[in-house]
Order: C-alpha cells, then structure tokens, then sequence
C-alpha cells in the first residue's frame, strides 16, 4: 500500500540512498522555518503568544527550578512533532512520523538526553550512581530504559500510520465527505500525540533530574529516616488524634 | 478443502486471527480507558480547583493505556501486509 511501503526517491552522491521520509522531513522544517518567518514579520504578537503556551505546557508538566536548559530540546520537539503531525492534510504530502525509523531516532533522542542532562546536573559518577543506588536494580533500569524507547516510538508511529491509514481505506471506499471527518479525527490525534510526546520527554528528565536533587538535600541535612520511623511516627499520630476524638 | 495450496490455508488463517486479534485487542483497552476517563471526570466534577491537573495526568494515561491497542495494531499490520510465516516456509 502507499501508506505503508517507503520507496527511495534518489541517491545521494551515488552511494546514500533517500527515501520519501527524509524528504517529507526537509520539507516540514522548511514549512516550519517559513511559517515562523511569515509569522515574524505578519504577527509578531501570535507567535509570541504560540510560545508561551509551548512554555506554559512544559512549566506545567515538569517540576524543576529553572526551565530554560530544557526548552530548546523539548520545544522544538512539540514544534516538529505537531508540523509533521499535521503535515498529511496538505494533499500530496504523507507524514513523516508514519515512517517507524524517525520515531525511532526522535525517542532514542529523548532517552539519551534525559541522561545528559541527569549527568550536567549532577556530574557524571553522581548520576550514575544515583541511577544504579540498589545495585540489583541496575539491569531492571536498564531494560527500562529499552522499553521506554519502544514504547515512545511505537505509540507515535502506530497512532499516525494507523490515522494515515484509516483515511487512506475509506477514501478508497467512500470518496465523498466521510473522509473530511476522518480527517478531523486524525488532526486531533496528532495533536494529542505531540502532547504526550512532549510532557513524557518532559517527565523523564524533570524525575532524572529532581531525584538527585531531593537526595543530595537529604544527604546535606543528614536525614536518613528509615521507612520503620516514619511509620511509627504516623501511626503513634494517628492513635493520639483518635484517643483524643474519642 | 483438500484443494487449498498451504499458502492460501495461512492466509486464510491469518485473516481471520486478524480480525479477533483486532477486535479484543482494541476492545479490552478501550473498556479500561473508559474507566479511567470516568474517575477522572468524577474527579473534576468533585473538585472544579484540580481540573487542569486532572486533565493532563488523564491525557499521559490515556495515552499509555492506548499503547496496549496500537501494539495489537502494529502485530496485525506485520501479519497482514508483511507476513512472515509466508516467506520463511515457503520462500516467498
């Protein structure tokens, strides 16, 4: 089917081959560029106000002091996941996250950026052994870390390819009308799924980051209260509210 | 029966498994959505304040749960359009 298959287009220099995807991929962050641009000189006031939401969205979902080493990344991941959501209602063109290798990259992007910035934020040997602080936890971390990866990839590509997909078929059925409401659908769909995209990627570095912070303020003031403490605490709290009710 | 090459058999099988694949596949995480939808719509209902708080954290799980479904989607996509047990038995 054409949804499906990804034919090569041209070589480049003869030996690397480009399929559709990188193609629809340069012409989305060429209708990025020129609608920032357009915007720029148009309505200054609407893109600025386009940024604060993006800012507003990030600020919601992540827990952190300061936001700013965090926005050029997971910015300008909302921008071109929206466009290239979004990008399959221009006719002729198909969106480039239905193709599964650039969910792919785009998630191997954000598991390997939440490390970096777990390790700027807290050097290297202290993130690392934050990350594996009970040591049989390690390779369960690790096999996390794989399916976190999967599962961000897969649920991009499946909810595109799966929209592209159901238009495509009942456009080859019923041509008229239905597939505008399908169309409909799909537009929120990639909406969402650029949200959900970005607040994971913003969950994931808020808790690398913010982990380490709250145990280097347990370690600085000493505290190391065990579980059983504070249970006892509770519960002798507890009993004392309720003696005093009764 | 007995005329059918084995290629047709599995895809004949395949098709059919597609399509109970599909339907408990997209039935069982949709009826699970729904349940959390409705807990936090009660939520927001009984507190008007938390509403947006409410409203992300149900997207994140909505999203995750809807995962389940399109895993379901993407096996019956492999099996339709590039099946495998086709090319490995019997040479494409």
């Amino acid at each position: 089917m054409d949804v499906i298959e990804h034919p090569i287009v041209f070589t480049l220099f003869g030996l690397l081959p480009i399929r559709d995807t990188v193609v629809y991929t340069w012409l989305t962050m060429a209708a990025i560029i020129a609608l920032v641009l357009i915007l720029k000189v148009l309505k200054p006031n609407l893109l600025e106000y386009i940024l604060e939401m993006i800012i507003t969205i990030l600020d919601d979902a992540m827990d952190v002091d300061d936001l700013h080493p965090y926005i050029p990344l997971l910015g300008s991941l909302m921008v071109f996941t929206l466009t290239s959501n979004l990008i399959s209602i221009v006719p002729g063109m198909k969106s480039p996250t239905s193709d599964i290798n650039l969910t792919i990259a785009l998630a191997l992007i954000v598991v390997f950026s939440v490390h970096i910035y777990g390790m700027i934020k807290k050097g290297v040997w202290g993130y690392l052994k934050d990350f594996a602080t009970p040591i049989f936890m390690f390779p369960i971390e690790l096999i996390g870390q794989f399916s976190r990866t999967l599962s961000l990839s897969m649920r991009l590509f499946g909810n595109i390819l799966s929209g592209d997909l159901i238009v495509a078929i009942v456009f080859s059925i019923i041509p008229y009308l239905l597939p505008i409401a399908l169309t409909a659908v799909t537009m929120v769909s990639g909406i969402l799924q650029a949200f959900v995209l970005t607040t994971l990627a913003a969950l994931f570095i808020s808790s690398a980051v913010e982990i380490n912070e709250e145990d280097s303020k347990m370690k600085a003031e000493g505290k190391k209260t065990k579980i059983k403490e504070l249970f006892n605490r509770k519960f002798r709290k507890e009993m004392a509210n309720g003696e005093s009710k009764s | 029966m007995e005329n059918l090459s084995p290629e047709v058999v599995i895809i004949i099988v395949t098709t059919i498994v597609c399509g109970v694949a599909i339907v408990i596949g997209t039935m069982v995480p949709t009826w699970v959505e729904g349940k959390a939808a409705e807990k936090a719509i009660e939520g927001m209902a009984r507190q008007p304040d938390a509403a947006p708080q409410l409203r992300t954290a149900m997207l994140i799980a909505l999203a995750l749960l809807e995962t389940a479904s399109i895993y379901v989607l993407l096996i019956v996509l492999v099996l339709l359009f590039a099946n495998p047990l086709i090319t490995r038995f019997f040479g494409g």
